[in-house]
C-alpha cells in the first residue's frame, strides 16, 4: 500500500460525498391490505359477512365501496351500516368508515356446503395525509350446510410479505 | 533514511483512515440516518421515464412532458377524490405564479376523471397544466419511488435533468420554497 494509493482513495471517497443525491419523503405508512384488512365470515348457508378492520389513522369511503360475489349472486344490495358525514368542500356530502366495518351480504343461489369467493372494491385514505388509490380483495369461504355452524373468517391474503407486516 | 519510512508509513495510514470515514459517511447520509426524516439514495435518477410520458389534457391535446426539459420541473400526482392532494395545490399555483418567470413548472397528473379535472381547475384557477392519467401513470409513479402507489405524489427535477426530491403526501410550504429556491 503506498502513500499514492491512499491518497487516490481518499480522493475517491471525496468524490461520492459530492456526488448529487436526491431527498424523499414518506410519512410512517401502513400497507393498504394492512389499513384495511379484510375478512370475511360465512354466517349461515345463505349469508356471508364482509369485514373491514380499518387500522386507527385510516378511513374508507362508503360511496366507493363495492361487493360481489362468483359463482351466485347478490340477493338484494348489500346494507351498510351508517357512516360518519363531513362537508367536502367539492363533492358536498361525503360519507366514511373508520374502525371495524361490517357488511352483511345476502346470497341468491348459492349452493349449501359449496364455496363463494367475495370480492370486494374499496378506497381509503390516512389521517397523515394520503390517499390509496382504490382497492380489490377477494377472499374465498365455504358455506355452511343449513342450519350448520357459522365458518371462521377467512382473512384477505396480503398481496406483498415482507419482513415487517 | 528509516525515519522517513515510518513517517511516510504514518501517513499513509491515516490518509486510508480518512479515507474510510469519508466513504462511511457518504454511505450513512445516502444509506438513510440522515434525521428524522425518510432519506433514500436514487442517486441523481434520471428523469427520462417521466419526460417521456404523453398525457392528455383536460381539452384532450395530448401533452409530451419532455416539452419541460430544462425547467425546474415539479410533478404532482394527485386527484379530486384525494382531499389532501385538493388541499395543497392552492400553494402550488401561489409558486407558479411567483416563479414561472424563473423557470419553475408544475405539471399536474390526476388519476381521475377529465370532466372533474376540469371543474377543478377552473375552481382553482390553475396556472399549470392538468394532464389525466390512468392508473397506468400510477405505476409510472410507484418506478419512480410511490412505494404504496398513493396520492399525492411529487417529484421534483431539476434543471439538468435529474430527480431531486420525491415525496409522497402534501408537501409543506415552506419545504417546497427552499428547494425551489435551490434550484432555480
Amino acid at each position: 500500500m503506498t502513500f499514492r494509493t491512499a491518497l487516490v482513495s481518499t480522493f475517491a471517497a471525496l468524490m461520492a460525498t459530492a456526488a448529487p443525491h436526491v431527498t424523499a419523503a414518506e410519512p410512517k405508512l401502513l400497507e393498504p391490505e394492512r389499513a384495511f384488512a379484510f375478512s370475511v365470515q360465512a354466517v349461515d348457508d345463505k349469508t356471508v359477512e364482509a369485514r373491514f378492520a380499518i387500522a386507527s389513522g385510516y378511513y374508507l369511503y362508503r360511496e366507493k365501496l363495492k361487493f360481489s360475489v362468483e359463482p351466485a349472486a347478490l340477493a338484494s344490495p348489500p346494507m351498510l351500516p351508517p357512516g360518519t358525514i363531513k362537508d367536502d368542500a367539492f363533492f358536498g356530502n361525503v360519507e366514511t368508515y373508520r374502525g371495524q366495518l361490517a357488511v352483511r351480504l345476502p346470497l341468491d343461489g348459492a349452493e349449501p356446503g359449496r364455496k363463494v369467493t367475495v370480492r370486494a372494491e374499496s378506497q381509503g385514505c390516512a389521517d397523515a395525509g394520503v390517499c390509496y388509490p382504490p382497492q380489490v380483495q377477494h377472499v374465498t369461504v365455504a358455506l355452511p350446510a343449513p342450519g350448520g355452524r357459522p365458518g371462521a373468517p377467512v382473512a384477505a391474503t396480503p398481496a406483498r410479505k415482507s419482513w415487517f407486516n | 533514511m528509516p525515519r522517513l519510512h515510518k513517517t511516510r508509513r504514518i501517513l499513509t495510514w491515516l490518509t486510508l483512515a480518512l479515507a474510510g470515514v469519508l466513504a462511511l459517511g457518504a454511505g450513512l447520509h445516502f444509506g438513510g440516518f440522515a434525521g428524522d426524516r425518510n432519506v433514500t439514495d436514487r442517486r441523481g435518477t434520471d428523469a427520462g421515464a417521466i419526460f417521456g410520458l404523453a398525457l392528455p389534457d383536460t381539452l384532450g391535446h395530448e401533452q409530451s412532458i419532455g416539452q419541460w426539459k430544462g425547467k425546474v420541473l415539479i410533478v404532482n400526482f394527485w386527484a379530486t377524490w384525494c382531499v389532501p392532494c385538493r388541499e395543497e395545490m392552492p400553494e402550488f399555483v401561489k409558486a407558479q405564479r411567483e416563479f414561472g418567470g424563473q423557470g419553475l413548472q408544475f405539471v399536474g397528473i390526476a388519476i381521475d376523471d377529465a370532466a372533474k379535472v376540469k371543474e377543478f381547475a377552473a375552481e382553482l384557477d390553475l396556472n399549470y397544466p392538468a394532464l389525466i392519467g390512468g392508473y397506468g401513470a400510477i405505476e409510472l409513479s410507484r418506478a419512480l419511488g410511490n412505494r404504496l402507489g398513493a396520492l399525492p405524489f411529487t417529484i421534483i427535477v431539476d434543471r439538468s435533468g435529474h430527480v431531486n426530491h420525491t415525496q409522497l403526501g402534501p408537501i409543506k410550504e415552506a419545504q417546497l420554497r427552499s428547494i425551489i429556491s435551490q434550484l432555480l
